[in-house]
């Protein structure tokens, strides 16, 4: 309670003892573990030691609705290299052996180790080596110290159907995700790159375990420590279960196979993804070993661009199939009613432009001008509307915004507005006459065939935009349970009798004698539907189809572009209407097997399947 | 010349601290010898060139411009304290780091040095009386601050630090026995309440005891033990609200071999590895268990291992003695000292290093739970390097002006 208190010679003895007791308590600690125990602790790092190894899960397999398994695991062989045990005169050997270049094996053991913070860890230096490599390596294998080989496992794609852009690939995982993902991944591990081995890639890959094992001093492996008591078993990878019917997805794609384009097939109940073909494609074999650079290059270079996924990430003016939104704008919002008539004297004079229609249509109302493509009737028609009204009910139907499919590889597209205009041109600086191309969805606008699938769907179902999925349901392995993946649904609020009045243009256009869309007949059911041809400035247009069958409760909603095929009546419908048809009449398919529980679409760090509202 | 030097250059603390990074060096290269990955060798000798700037800096800066900014400086750095929570990176669950470029900086590094400053300097005010509660209350608070910043992080380690470098700062500067009890009691009986009821209360009334005892006034003595009891009842509930990785820790603790694979794994090899080094030790580069990296990022918390092994009972020794003989030292410039800034927080210093030492070797030798916190210039890591260099140079400033009122 005095300040004299301060330093006294009391107090500074107090201090140094403290100090003192403090190294003496660490002095006679050091003394009783090394030289009064050394005995039991030199015995135990001698002769027994616990190390902790990884072990990798099994990736979760793929079923298609029907259950059928689509893909599976199969067993790879990878050589691996211990550089404690290794001797460095053997590197010459062993690359001949492996095929390899000296230095690029002297490469990746020197990587393997750094990422391992480990010499006596083994590297993996050649995955999905063939039967004849590891005969001949076994054949060295005595004279190789250090070289062994792991079983891995690798995907195998059933067939026949490839669906090479749904399902993705898995690569090895690349030095970038490997400092972002940190721990939870080794140099040498496989990682979903796209598709829904990529945006299911937690589910898929599951949890590594652990398995203690004992080894003497030089690292070699003595055997399971503890009986293997404090083991954790790895967790295997999450079972998919997709809403794809794998038989209708290689009937689609076997359509497709003379054509560059994409097809996209929806139940529109669910929005659920029955098929997704882009074309050309490529066989997801390639990637399931190791990749040659040959093989990579081949892909990669081709001008027809395979890996790219042209049913989410390429854009076309969606021509005259979007004039389904422009009549579902102008009726809902009492702009014309079901009566209002102009007459097509066979084009439109805007200020000192003309727009051709097709025909001399004469005297026309809304459904007629469905069913007969009459471009007049929609460029004048727009002018009413508004682009801006316009814009918004684009919008509703899923237009320049993402669908979130649950896959990553997607664009918004676009569709513009005034506000667009502006930004573009500035203000003052554009006209009508930019608008009234849109009428007829030409012009600047771009949209995924995706989305052009979920717009019939959504004109299917009587005005409910679904947020599409790919994966239906989860087999969780840890509970055991199926779970089914959640996805939002708007309600448009377009009202029954003006999806009537458009549902019926698409029925005329697919049933009536004239109408444009007649390749897409199917014997027996009735077809809605509506042709388009998207205008390409650099060579032959391209042919749209979208519709749904059977007209009266929809089951299946198609859409489909054929690049360079000209008009759309001729390519893309005969394809929706034989896709639709084996569907509906052909191998028929039952419905999955109803989910066990509900879970809501599961996150992850990977930023997997993400849960967005389309429409808030 | 010579007794020039003699008289202001303060050579004993310099080659004491300069032998410890030496062996720090050794040992974190062994614990890495791997192809290419010295890197980390490398990056630590970079580090002790720059902390021996600071050492230089902080030697040679005048002390009465020290004494004057201690307060800026501790502003400065409870300001990044704060800011890193919002803005910090994530290493092992803990946010505690800024990254600049490709380095990491971490701001409790720095804080442990200025708020020893800051409170000496507090101290040394001819105005400030420590038997004034109001003036020992802003004292507790300028520790308290930061060490409630760091337990957000969560930092644990860091906390225990600051409480362990506070009580000795409060008795070398004159706090009665009293004020320390009653700081002290509430934590003795919050750790007896960890262990059980029986604990708890031996642990009160044993706290009871030492307030009575070393109290003048019998209504501050109750009231402070209230205190205490609550404190103690409390710590079940925030034990409950503990990172279940710090839980595991304290529960690994209690009982080591509950759990030879989790938590318990770094310390059963850690033993092996020391006590396996036996009087020699293994030989330099020949530790079995530190060149078969049986315990991960060795050469940060469990450098002590690597030296412990490879060089055995002697090797063990000469870095205790070479503490020892720092602590001493910089215990007995606080003693000589006339300069109370530099006394109190000479000794403010020697306590950070006295915490640290006890606590990681403590922890590499099962002595103490598997709380992070590096061995003073031995482990691998820039910030706390640096900023222990810099200590150093503080207590040869404090050395240099002893004489000075």
């Amino acid at each position: 309670m005095n300040a004299e208190e301060f330093g006294t010679p009391r107090r500074y003895f107090i201090l140094r003892l403290a100090v003192l007791a403090i190294v003496g308590v660490l002095f006679v600690r050091l003394y009783m573990l090394q030289l009064f125990s050394y005995e039991e602790y030199a015995g135990e790092s001698e002769k027994n030691s616990v190390r902790m190894i990884t072990t990798d899960p099994v990736r979760g397999y793929i079923f298609d609705r029907n259950g059928k398994l689509i893909v599976d695991d199969g067993p790879s062989f990878t050589i691996t290299v211990t550089q404690s045990e290794f001797h460095n005169y053997d590197i010459g050997g062993l690359a001949t052996l492996l095929d390899l270049d000296p230095s690029t094996l002297q490469d990746r053991i020197n990587r393997g180790v750094v990422n391992a913070h480990s010499r006596f860890t083994p590297v993996k230096v050649k995955r999905d080596i063939d039967f004849g490599t590891l005969s001949s390596i076994e054949e060295h294998l005595f004279e190789l110290p250090g070289v062994s080989y792991d079983v891995e496992s690798k995907r195998i794609y059933v067939g026949p159907a490839r669906a090479a852009h749904l399902l993705g690939y898995c690569k090895e995982i690349g030095d970038a995700q490997l400092a972002k993902f940190g721990e939870r991944y080794k140099l040498g591990d496989l990682i979903g790159f796209s598709g829904i081995e990529a945006s299911y890639e937690q589910l898929l890959r599951g949890e590594k375990g652990k398995e203690f094992i004992s080894v003497n001093a030089k690292g070699q492996v003595l055997g399971s420590f503890d009986n293997g008591k404090e083991d954790v078993p790895p967790r295997e990878g999450f079972d998919l279960i997709l809403s794809v019917d794998f038989d209708l997805q290689e009937f689609a794609e076997s359509l497709m196979k003379p054509y560059k384009g994409a097809f996209v097939a929806l139940d529109p109940n669910d929005g659920g993804v029955l098929a997704m073909v882009s074309s050309p494609d490529y066989d997801p074999s390639v990637f399931s070993g190791v990749t040659t650079a040959d093989e990579w290059d081949k892909l990669n270079d081709n001008p027809d661009k395979p890996l790219f996924n042209r049913a989410t990430m390429t854009l076309y003016p969606p021509g005259s199939t979007f004039k389904m939104v422009l009549a579902a704008a102008a009726l809902q919002e009492g702009v014309i009613d079901k009566n209002w008539r102009i007459t097509c004297p066979g084009g439109f004079r805007y200020g000192n432009r003309f727009f051709k229609c097709t025909h001399v249509h004469g005297s026309v109302n809304v459904v007629e001008a469905i069913e007969k493509s009459c471009n007049t009737f929609f460029y004048q028609l727009i002018l009413k509307v508004g682009l801006d009204r316009w814009h918004e009910y684009a919008q509703k139907f899923g237009f320049g915004r993402k669908t979130y499919v649950d896959i990553d590889e997607e664009v918004a597209g676009l569709v513009p507005s005034s506000a667009y205009y502006d930004r573009e041109y500035g203000k003052g600086h554009w006209t009508q006459g930019f608008v009234v191309n849109l009428g007829i969805g030409q012009g600047e606008i771009g949209v995924s065939p995706l989305q052009m699938a979920l717009y019939a769907a959504t004109l299917a179902n009587g005005g409910v935009l679904y947020q599409p999925r790919i994966v239906h349901y989860v087999r969780n392995k840890a509970t055991n349970r199926i779970e089914e993946v959640a996805h939002n649904s708007t309600d448009l609020g377009i009202s029954p009798n003006v999806m009537a009045l458009i549902r019926e243009g698409m029925r005329r256009c697919v049933e009536s004698p004239g109408g444009t869309g007649s390749l897409a007949r199917i014997p027996g059911i009735v077809v809605g539907g509506k042709t388009g041809t998207a205008e390409n400035p650099h060579g032959e247009d391209h042919a749209w189809f979208v519709g749904f069958a059977p007209f009266n409760h929809p089951k299946i909603a198609v859409a489909c572009i054929v690049e360079n095929a000209g008009y759309g009546g001729t390519k893309a419908a005969p394809i929706c209407g034989q896709v639709m048809e084996r569907y509906l009449l052909g191998k028929k398919s039952p419905t999955p097997e109803p989910p066990a529980v509900t879970a809501s679409r599961m996150q992850n760090e990977s930023g997997g399947p993400s849960q967005v509202t389309p429409n808030n | 010349m010579n007794s020039y030097i003699k008289e202001y250059f303060d050579y004993k603390t310099l080659l004491s601290g300069l032998a410890l990074v030496c062996i720090g060096l050794t040992s974190i290269y062994s614990a890495t010898l791997d192809v290419n990955s010295a890197a980390n060798f490398y990056r630590q000798g970079l580090w002790s060139m720059v902390g021996l700037i600071a050492l230089m800096v902080a030697a040679f800066f005048p002390i009465k411009s020290l004494q004057r900014l201690s307060l800026p400086m501790y502003v400065a750095s409870i300001g990044l304290l704060a800011a890193i929570l919002v803005l910090g990176h994530t290493v092992n669950s803990s946010k505690s780091w800024f990254g600049i470029g490709g380095m990491g900086m971490q701001p409790s590094e720095i804080a442990k040095v200025t708020s020893v400053l800051a409170l000496a300097s507090y101290l040394s005010k001819p105005t400030v009386s420590i038997s004034n509660v109001k003036h020992l209350i802003i004292s507790i608070g300028i520790f308290v601050l930061p060490l409630l910043l760091i337990l957000r992080q969560p930092d644990l380690g860091t906390a225990i630090v600051f409480f362990a470098t506070l009580l000795p700062i409060l008795y070398w500067a004159g706090a009665s026995y009293f004020v320390l009890t009653a700081i002290l009691v509430p934590i003795l009986v919050a750790a007896g309440a960890l262990f059980g009821i029986a604990q708890f209360l031996i642990a009160a009334a044993i706290g009871a005891g030492l307030l009575y005892a070393t109290s003048k006034n019998k209504f501050a003595a109750a009231v402070a033990f209230g205190i205490t009891l609550a404190i103690g009842l409390s710590v079940q509930i925030v034990f409950e609200h503990l990172e279940p990785y710090q839980q595991r820790r304290i529960a690994t603790f209690l009982n080591p071999n509950a759990d030879p694979t989790g938590a318990g794994y770094n310390v059963l090899q850690s033993k092996t590895a020391i006590g396996s080094g036996g009087f020699w030790g293994k030989g330099y580069l020949h530790g079995t268990q530190t060149q078969l990296k049986y315990i991960p990022e060795q050469w940060t918390d469990f450098i002590f291992c690597v030296t412990g092994e490879e060089f055995g009972f002697v090797g063990g020794c000469v870095v205790l003695f070479l503490f020892a003989f720092l602590l001493l030292h910089g215990l007995h410039i606080a003693g000589i000292s006339k300069n109370k800034f530099g006394s109190i927080a000479a000794v403010g210093l020697i306590s950070v290093i006295a915490t640290h030492l006890i606590v990681n070797m403590g922890m590499d030798m099962g002595l103490m739970p598997v709380i992070g916190i590096p061995l003073p210039f031995l482990s691998y890591g820039g910030s706390a390097l640096i900023t222990n260099m810099a200590m150093l140079g503080l207590l040869m400033n404090f050395f240099a002006h002893r004489k000075e009122y």
